[in-house]
């Protein structure tokens, strides 16, 4: 018996040595570059221009089954069309990369936001500290939906940048909570204490000693954030608010939804997008449970 | 598991290791051979109730399997106080922990068996293993008292332990026992009704006694519990675990490192070295006639007041003396107040610094000696008073002049462990201050004064450089500290107990670098401790704190070696000695919180001075 956790324990530790074995990070990093490689690879080998409204016929299913009115699908539009006439796979070629990227910068832009904050909170104390923990508190307690909901109705049509914009004036408040927290206990810390000791500028402490600790931190928070980043962007979208005139998954499952999809059985139409960002979201969630593995540094091991 | 072997730990047995002492059978070689013992078993009485037979314990690792204990074989019997002695990494929590079965995965037992009262501890089911815990034996961690739920009664801590074994018991029957509990380890029942945080470090440490106790359980294993205590609290804490275990009966094993602790508190010693038991017998004996030469390194490196010097300087010479235009470092009526605590009282001295001398300042925790040092490092301010360092007040420098500051005013800090920041390798701590300060001049340059520091202080410069922290013991890492120190040759150097967290079998070494410091490099040295013995041996002069104010001051000889003030009198007391036949922690000893009024009242004592340094007494 204990040969056997002995030696599964040998493995899961030679795991360890180098991150980028790691199944967890490897599979989830996988995953979200194939939803890049599917933008790409769309761009380049099929014809974009299909994502305009009545350029194919409508309702067409994808290869291999048969819509309500006993159609087949075709080759020329391999896993279907919408309700209004346009090519499935264009659409999720241009909408799964642009739901991607509304979550990316949404969340860059929140973290980013954080970091200033949160050293800025931890390191000047007083006065400072005081209105960013309020600010950040105060916002925390706002569900973010509601204020949306409310911004978006009013500008009517907004870019993928703006609506990223808006989602990221409601992910910096955790970073900012997390970073404050750390910098506090960090400023207290021995190593912190002798680079005060080697004459070391506020810059350098707070960029050089403490900034390479919180790594892991902003790494699994960026992650998360991203998540619920897309899921902001995808619930608006699906009240039909965000973008109206750039595809996005949730704005073709609102279309879905609106056209009666279900009851006319096209599951093709909401069902593509769901599934993709299914993936994502799986994809997302294995990347942070693998950099949790990684990114102890007790693992790291003597390297050159 | 990844710590190397300290390359400092072998040499320094080989060196002390010359008096051939009479090898009696007393090593185990594990082979089991010699586990019949003829002497000491004729003065054990009670009968075992824990006995282990050729134990090991395996950690497997990706650089292969670590053997943390090799096949030990001791018996612990009722009423008989054990200790389990060696540096850290010998085994000694792992031994604890297997018995426990609360070994961290991946580490196991890998042979041999536990045998506690009768039941074979390793077949034992998962819950009958937890039902085992605390009513059969106890194990207080290392720094168990901070680990008390903070948002918990004392008390109700006291009565989920009595709950989880025995079930559910009315209000009034868990009032009673934990009252009992809190009154056998000198604790007022009031104190059950506080919180952790209200409580000091010795209280809490007693609580968790009585939380090992409160079962009573035949075998209790206390994992250094004093070692984040001064040397007063430490035998406060000590004395009531005797009593309690006493009271109790129980079969104790005390894990530790410093041979004087043990000598005054144990029956029975075990000896563990790199997971083997080297030496195992009647404490007496041991220290009479220690049969292995690690045992004996043990020994010798306590330190003991008006003994012959545990340092070994290596150099006699002294550093060539040098005429200063101002004062090193001159205290004007300094005094530093926290809200309504006055941490220091006004203090004026001047170190002049023309000779490098070492000022210890000593006292409890709480006596200010931190505070004191801090204002010296200009992390604290004073609330009143002045501190020059060369005749310039700090606080009127302008950026090059405090930058100038920092180079000459250096620190050993107290923890090893935090010092390093763990992101880089460990040479960053020492190349950053020396670009910084602008004391290199090339890459070369930085990597040559390194290496050569390195050396200074006896580490091998290409086996510790290249590594994280993380991978270097404690000991390593406070020599780089010195070394770091070393490199950037201050003018002066605040040491804030710099061997508190370093096993006792180093502290000498790191010692004598320190005093190497001041000998050959010329530099001069605030030492800050609660450890009057390694004062004794290093200091020129020594200041007693007692509640932010100097009660006794002068050189070792006098303070220490005959101490006036009551309160200086307390602390040398409180030493423990590698003697078993001196009162430590019993009766003989006055209960200091009784005596603070005592203390207090009594009048200040100075002792004669020294060159170079002054003290102003009004």
């Amino acid at each position: 018996m204990t040969g056997v956790t002995t030696r599964a324990a040998r493995r899961r530790m030679r795991r360890f040595d180098n991150p980028w074995t790691n199944p967890k990070l490897f599979c989830g990093a996988g995953l979200l570059l194939a939803i890049v490689a599917l933008g790409l690879l769309g761009r380049l080998l099929w014809d974009l221009d299909l994502v305009f409204t009545g350029s194919a016929p409508l309702k067409l299913p994808p290869i291999g089954f048969e819509n309500l009115r006993g159609q087949p699908g075709v080759p020329a539009h391999p896993i279907g069309t919408d309700g209004s006439g346009r090519d499935m796979l264009a659409l999720i070629a241009i909408g799964a990369p642009n739901t991607l990227f509304v979550g990316f910068l949404a969340s860059l832009i929140g973290m980013g936001a954080g970091i200033v904050l949160g050293f800025t909170a931890g390191f000047v104390g007083g006065r400072t500290d005081d209105t960013i923990r309020v600010l950040s508190d105060v916002m925390i307690t706002i569900p973010p939906l509601l204020i949306l909901v409310v911004f978006q109705s009013a500008f009517g049509d907004v870019s993928l940048t703006i609506m990223a914009l808006l989602i990221a004036g409601f992910a910096w408040q955790s970073p900012t909570r997390l970073i404050r927290a750390q910098v506090l206990s960090m400023k207290q810390s021995g190593y912190v204490m002798m680079a005060r000791l080697s004459g070391a500028p506020t810059h350098h402490i707070m960029f050089r000693e403490m900034l390479p600790n919180l790594v892991p931190y902003l790494f699994g928070s960026f992650i998360a954030n991203v998540t619920t980043s897309i899921v902001t962007a995808v619930g608006l979208e699906v009240l039909g608010l965000g973008p109206q005139r750039i595809p996005t998954l949730g704005r073709t499952i609102y279309d879905a939804i609106s056209a009666g999809a279900l009851i006319q059985n096209l599951w093709w139409w909401w069902g593509i997008p769901t599934v993709l960002l299914a993936v994502m979201f799986i994809g997302l969630l294995l990347v942070n449970l693998g950099l949790d593995e990684i990114s102890n540094p007790r693992l790291r091991r003597l390297g050159r | 598991m990844t710590e190397p072997g300290h390359p400092d730990g072998g040499s320094r047995i080989h060196e002390t290791a010359g008096v051939p002492g009479t090898t009696a059978e007393t090593v185990h070689t594990g082979s089991g051979r010699n586990r019949g013992r003829g002497g000491p078993v004729d003065s054990m009485t009670g009968r075992p109730v824990l006995t282990l037979r050729e134990l090991s314990v395996d950690f497997p690792t990706p650089q292969g399997v670590v053997q943390a204990v090799r096949k030990l074989s001791l018996d612990v019997r009722l009423g008989r106080r054990v200790g389990f002695v060696g540096e850290s990494g010998s085994g000694k929590t792992t031994t604890a922990l297997a018995i426990m079965r609360m070994l961290a995965d991946p580490g196991h037992v890998s042979g041999g068996t536990i045998d506690l009262g009768g039941v074979d501890m390793l077949k034992l089911s998962e819950e009958d293993m937890r039902l085992a815990r605390l009513s059969r034996v106890a194990y207080i961690p290392q720094g168990a008292m901070n680990s008390l739920n903070p948002v918990m009664r004392v008390e109700q801590q006291l009565w989920d332990a009595i709950s989880a074994h025995e079930g559910r018991r009315n209000r009034k029957e868990l009032m009673r026992r934990s009252d009992e509990a809190l009154d056998s380890v000198g604790l007022h029942p009031r104190t059950g009704r506080l919180h952790p945080h209200e409580l000091s470090g010795g209280m809490k440490q007693r609580v968790c006694i009585a939380l090992g106790m409160i079962l009573r359980p035949e075998l209790i294993i206390a994992d250094e519990p004093t070692s984040a205590l001064d040397v007063v609290t430490q035998r406060q804490v000590m004395q009531t675990l005797r009593e309690a275990q006493a009271l109790a009966g129980s079969g104790l094993i005390l894990i530790g490192h410093d041979m004087g602790l043990m000598a005054q508190s144990v029956d029975e010693l075990a000896v563990l070295r790199q997971g083997e038991l080297v030496e195992y017998g009647d404490i007496r004996r041991i220290l009479g006639n220690p049969g292995h030469p690690y045992t004996r390194a043990l020994i010798s490196s306590v330190p003991l007041v008006g003994g012959k010097s545990f340092l070994r300087p290596s150099s006699a010479r002294e550093a060539p003396g040098s005429r200063r235009p101002a004062p090193l470092l001159t205290f004007d009526r300094v005094s530093k107040v926290y809200g309504k605590l006055t941490a220091l009282h006004p203090l004026s001295f001047t170190l002049r610094g023309d000779v490098p001398k070492i000022i210890s300042i000593v006292g409890q925790s709480g006596s200010g000696k931190s505070t004191l040092g801090s204002i010296v490092l200009g992390f604290t301010h004073p609330t009143a008073g002045a501190v020059r360092f060369e005749g310039r007040d700090l606080r009127r420098a302008g950026a090059a002049g405090k930058l100038g500051f920092r180079r000459d005013v250096q620190a050993v800090l107290q923890d090893p462990y935090a010092c390093f920041n763990p992101f880089y390798r460990v040479r960053h701590a020492l190349a950053y201050p020396y670009r910084r300060f602008g004391l290199a001049r090339d890459e070369a340059h930085i990597r040559q004064r390194m290496e050569e520091v390195c050396r200074t202080v006896g580490l091998d410069p290409d086996l510790v450089l290249p590594r994280y922290p993380h991978q270097l013991s404690g000991g390593q890492r406070q020599r780089l500290i010195v070394a770091r120190a070393l490199m950037l040759s201050p003018k002066l150097l605040v040491a804030d107990e710099p061997v508190s967290m370093v096993d006792a079998s180093l502290r000498a070494t790191i010692l004598s670098n320190i005093y190497d410091l001041k000998d050959r490099f010329g530099i001069s040295i605030l030492y800050i401790t609660h450890d009057l013995a390694t004062a004794y041996h290093v200091s020129d002069y020594v200041m007693v704190l007692y509640r932010g104010r100097v009660v006794e001051a002068g050189p070792p000889g006098q303070v220490i070696g005959n101490p006036e003030h009551p309160y200086t009198r307390l602390l040398v007391d409180s030493i423990p000695w590698p003697d078993p036949d001196r009162p430590w922690g019993g009766s003989a000893g006055p209960e200091p919180a009784a005596d603070h009024a005592h203390v207090a009242d009594a009048p200040f004592a100075y002792r004669g001075s020294v060159e170079g340094f002054e003290l102003v007494t009004r």
